[in-house]
């Protein structure tokens, strides 16, 4: 599930954001790595929300949720359980 | 075949787009939907329901239900009537006077918020300060290219300080929504509605940031930072709409709704602006830099919904005054050398 779930964030990041899947560090800041902006977040957030159901609530909108793809993918994963 | 100009032959992207390609009719990759996400009319209903939702339930009970961000611009005009008009907010509007705002554009703002009643409040930055944050957001790589695919340098500069001010305003005043007037193209589709998360974002954008304050000076800082003693001590953050997204209307439409509250277009501005005179300079930075315009993916995307012909856009792309242009560059004291400069450390970063 977990490497679906990555496709599908990598496939948007990909196409959104226009960078190629092998410039991404799944365990790197995107936004470190340049990928995205703070308006980039909020655009990851809406997908999440669309794709998957799932409301992003504020206190969890930090590093540990978002720090990267993986860490993005994760926080999905958890949430999905919890539904 | 691509036409002359390397553009789309449906659009306006042109062949210096970041990573685009061209099929053999010279359709773009954008107009065959291999960039972005379009989002769906659905997507756009559910996200329309959502706003009236949040609008209509959320009132602050307080002195303002929302701040537009009114730069007297016909978009935000727009906005401003519909927030007042079609749901009935008790608005703040807000203007950030960056000193190059148009003298139409101040008649504009103060004739439609008398017209329309709603209460206005301009913050107007020294010249030095904008100077400084102007200069620095041309002359130095300070944002990540990527995050300069559909605005200028000095654009994102401005809105940033916009975004910051009426956020600090919404906090100070416990105001629930900040209402813009962007279109699709200017914010990706995904960015219709969303509620802020200050600390995070600025987290996120604390190196740009830092670059800037570090080349303008550290008397720019407060345009860009909230005091942790004001965000600690307020509730939730507002929510951000925005409005014209929702809004599948023409230009000539918007002009029809807002002329009656006696909005004018300016004359000193380019084809892509309605109140900035800034805006021609930005885009000439733009281009030069990056080879494309910043708006040929705003007007794309109108192109695409239907909202513009491609042949509106290739005016709009073309209206360049460049008197205002010349008069900008000697005021900010920047040469064409200068700009070469900055493109070659851009180069090297995509």
């Amino acid at each position: 599930m977990s490497e679906q779930i990555c496709e599908e964030v990598l496939v948007f990041i990909c196409r959104n954001f226009i960078v190629e899947k092998s410039e991404i560090n799944l365990d790197e800041s995107l936004i470190d790595q340049g990928i995205i902006d703070s308006f980039g977040l909020v655009e990851i957030n809406a997908f999440i929300n669309r794709e998957y159901g799932i409301t992003v609530k504020e206190e969890e909108m930090n590093r540990d949720n978002f720090g990267s793809v993986n860490k993005i993918v994760g926080f999905i994963e958890r949430r999905r359980i919890s539904k | 075949m691509i036409e002359r100009n390397d553009r789309c032959t449906r659009c306006v992207i042109s062949s210096k787009f970041p990573k685009v390609t061209f099929d053999e009719t010279g359709v773009c990759s954008f107009c065959r939907g291999q960039m972005f996400f379009a989002i769906d009319n659905t997507a756009i209903e559910k996200m329309r329901t959502s706003v009236e939702k949040l609008l209509s339930s959320e009132k602050s009970g307080g002195e303002y239900d929302a701040i537009v961000c009114y730069s007297g611009g016909k978009d935000s005009t727009y906005a401003l009537q519909l927030a007042k008009q079609r749901y009935g907010l008790n608005v703040l509007a807000f203007t950030f006077d960056n000193g190059y705002l148009s003298s139409i554009a101040f008649k504009n703002i103060s004739r439609v918020t008398e017209s329309l009643g709603v209460d206005h409040l301009t913050f107007r930055s020294s010249k030095k300060n904008i100077q400084s944050i102007i200069r620095a957001s041309f002359l130095q790589p300070i944002y990540n290219p990527r995050t300069l695919l559909r605005i200028s340098s000095g654009c994102k500069s401005c809105i940033s300080i916009v975004n910051n001010l009426t956020l600090k305003l919404a906090l100070e005043k416990n105001i629930p929504f900040i209402i813009t007037g962007f279109t699709l193209g200017q914010v990706p589709a995904n960015g219709i509605v969303f509620r802020n998360n200050y600390r995070f974002l600025e987290e996120s954008r604390e190196e740009s940031l830092r670059k800037l304050i570090e080349i303008a000076g550290s008397g720019v800082e407060s345009y860009f930072r909230i005091p942790e003693r004001l965000l600690s001590s307020v509730g939730p953050l507002p929510h951000t709409i925005n409005l014209l997204c929702l809004e599948d209307v023409t230009e000539q439409h918007i002009l029809e709704k807002i002329e009656p509250l006696g909005w004018m277009q300016p004359h000193d501005v380019d084809g892509c602006s309605s109140n900035c005179r800034l805006n021609a300079f930005n885009n000439y930075v733009h281009q030069r830099i990056f080879g494309y315009s910043p708006y040929e993916l705003e007007l794309s995307q109108l192109i695409l919904k239907g909202l513009l012909t491609r042949k509106e856009a290739l005016q709009k792309l073309s209206v360049d005054q460049w008197q205002e242009c010349d008069t900008i560059r000697r005021d900010l004291s920047i040469t064409d050398d200068d700009i070469d400069k900055v493109a070659t450390v851009y180069k090297d970063k995509w």
